[in-house]
């Protein structure tokens, strides 16, 4: 037996299992979802800002950086080992409000590494794609389109040293969400 | 494995630990901290409870058809072009890492946090090939340089105090020695790893949770090394214990909100990555190890495979707290990493039941609701029966043989009362005196109860 069988056999039944009832969480609720969503993000160390235009220049000035701007809005050439990217601009498909995660799905229109690779990251969200928590999240994600898609609470950080906080591990070091539409 | 090690003594590797004593309160408090944060974040869901009986319940339900789950997940990962391979043990799995990498000309590795890759010996195994193995994890990456191992799942260096790294650092990353900033540190070990992620070959991964139905896998991160990681070079791969399993992504919901909350007190991990498909030109292979779990499937311990390995039973554990992970001797180290242990290896971990008050805490901590301390009570029942224990059982047997005469206990007790305090010390306080080590023996009564009550009925 190779080791796929001998697991396998180990594991004993492989019949069909009936299909798990759904879960009753009855899961919280937010008066206003926009503002759970800020102070959700705000406590991952991230930090929302009400936008009207969200056009590169107007999202640059909310950075202090160095190195090129990259918006994956507009097309985006291959970028590997690319080391001077200090701004990233790309759109999230919705964001969640009791974490501030933001829904990230490249599409192979960028390539993954700029995502972490870049010194800032600004996303833009539309206000009115704001779901309550993670149940309603995955409902939205159609997990036959994707190739590589993640959830992104602010910037990138670690406390493995006296578990004192520290923001920008090695992904972004500082992370925004630009927020479209009427509040 | 049995025989090959000897017995692994807790309390004497939690005496070396305590030794230093300002930096094991300095432990206990720190771990008591995110016990807090947890806390917190735990009651600010109103349906926690619910989370927990539903994990509880996914957890179970697929353990039970495990092997259905990973057939499925196995054909659905092969429709998106991921390489599914199946590794019996520890040893076939470092074996077909080395081969995969062999085949693909990779010599730099850069590795995210995985507590498999550390049970099975991958780091020693590769190294002894040649291949330079970077662990990309903050934490992990401390351990490593020092030649240490982590002494916690989710902090791993959680042993060290910012003074250890700043001198660890001073040695392989050239910073200075008299600079113990956490801040400092870290830009440094961040510069440093980005020029292995950018040289790198292979990126290996551990994998959180794998989905039967949709064929993909999500790791959870704070730090980003899995993405960047796995991002830049063409060959990805991932290593999961076949218990990572879950039906669907659907489960995702319940799972990605109690982990965080759980590990960290986060409401969410920073990166909460999900990976269905090679990038673009590159190779994903996911390896599935059994390494013992099959066999612990068949047990009263089986519940411990539903074990999510959020760290929250150590960060509550009194035992944990105070005396560091490294006092178990085992990979994965507190309440659930007792549990595991014995389970595997009772004659090398029967101290391990024993390091435990039984209070229960770990238990309502517990995110998918292990019980924890129940099944380390019955780990000792086990234990107790091991060569190493042999004077302990004697000594029990005997005090159940003479519990058992209530005439002879009385008589023996009596004694014991008068004599006792005519006793010069050094023949109480000795080394079969073992509650008298840290305790002073409380003076007994003039009279015992029994004596009482037969005068005053």
């Amino acid at each position: 037996m190779n080791a796929k069988e001998r697991i396998l056999h180990a594991l004993g039944r492989r019949d069909v299992p009936k299909e798990l009832p759904a879960f009753d969480i009855g899961p919280m609720r937010f008066s206003d979802v926009g503002a759970a969503f800020s102070e959700a993000l705000e406590a991952a160390g991230g930090e929302t800002v009400e936008s009207r235009e969200t056009s590169a220049e107007t999202i640059a000035g909310h950075f202090v950086f160095e190195g090129r701007i990259v918006d994956t809005r507009e097309s985006v050439t291959s970028t590997t080992n690319d080391r001077n990217i200090g701004l990233l601009i790309v759109e999230a498909e919705f964001g969640v409000a009791e974490n501030g995660a933001v829904w990230i799905d490249p599409k192979e229109r960028y390539p993954r590494e700029v995502l972490t690779l870049a010194e800032n990251l600004a996303v833009v969200l539309k206000r009115e794609a704001i779901v309550p928590t993670m149940h309603e999240a995955y409902e939205r994600i159609d997990f036959a389109e994707i190739s590589y898609a993640l959830f992104m609470a602010g910037p990138s950080k670690t406390a493995d040293i006296e578990q004192a906080l520290v923001i920008g591990a090695h992904g972004a070091i500082g992370m925004k969400v630009f927020l479209e539409g009427e509040g | 494995m049995s025989g090959r090690f000897p017995p692994m003594d807790h309390a004497k590797n939690a005496a070396e630990f305590t030794a230093d004593s300002e930096r094991a309160h300095w432990h206990d408090r720190a771990l008591w901290f995110v016990r807090q944060k947890r806390d917190r974040a735990a009651k600010s869901v109103p349906e926690w409870e619910s989370l927990r009986e539903a994990a509880e319940t996914i957890k179970m339900h697929t353990m039970e058809h495990l092997g259905f789950y990973l057939e499925r997940f196995e054909s659905q990962a092969r429709r998106n072009g991921i390489e599914v391979l199946w590794a019996a043990d520890a040893e076939e799995f470092r074996h077909i890492v080395a081969e995969i990498l062999r085949e693909h000309g990779a010599e730099k590795v850069v590795k995210s946090k995985s507590m498999l890759t550390e049970e099975c010996g991958l780091n020693p195994h590769l190294e002894s090939l040649g291949i330079e193995v970077t662990d990309t994890d903050l934490g992990e990456r401390i351990v490593q340089l020092a030649g240490d191992h982590p002494s916690h799942i989710v902090l791993p260096a959680i042993h060290m105090k910012k003074e250890d790294v700043a001198d660890i650092f001073s040695k392989y990353l050239h910073t200075d020695p008299d600079n113990a900033d956490p801040f400092y540190l870290t830009r440094a070990a961040r510069d440093h790893l980005r020029e292995k992620f950018l040289d790198a070959d292979a990126a290996i991964t551990g994998i959180n949770f794998a989905l039967a139905e949709e064929g993909g896998f999500v790791v959870c991160t704070n730090e980003g090394n899995a993405d960047l990681g796995t991002a830049l070079p063409n060959l990805h791969i991932a290593c999961m214990g076949l218990e990572k399993i879950i039906p669907s992504a659907q489960d995702l919901g319940i799972f990605t909100r109690l982990l965080a909350r759980s590990a960290t007190g986060q409401a969410i991990t920073t990166y909460t990555s999900h990976f269905l498909k090679p990038k673009p030109g590159g190779r994903l292979y996911v390896i599935i190890v059994d390494n013992g779990r099959s066999r612990l499937l068949n047990t009263r311990h089986n519940k411990a495979l539903s074990c999510i390995r959020c760290g929250a039973c150590m960060n509550t554990c009194p035992v944990y707290r105070r005396s560091g992970g490294h006092s178990y001797g085992y990979v994965i180290p507190g309440p659930i990493g007792s549990v595991l242990a014995g389970a595997r290896e009772i004659e090398r971990f029967a101290s391990l039941p024993f390091a435990c008050s039984l209070c229960a805490s770990c238990d309502n901590v517990c995110p998918v609701r292990i019980d924890l301390h129940a099944q380390l009570y019955r780990e000792r029942r086990a234990a107790i029966n091991v060569p190493s224990y042999g004077e302990k059982r004697r000594l029990l047997h005997l005090a159940a043989w003479v519990m058992q005469r209530p005439k002879l206990y009385g008589v023996l007790m009596k004694t014991v009362r008068f004599v006792l305090p005519l006793l010069p010390r050094a023949l109480v306080y000795n080394r079969f005196n073992v509650w008298g080590r840290e305790r002073e023996v409380p003076e007994p009564a003039k009279r015992s109860f029994s004596e009482i009550y037969r005068e005053r009925r």
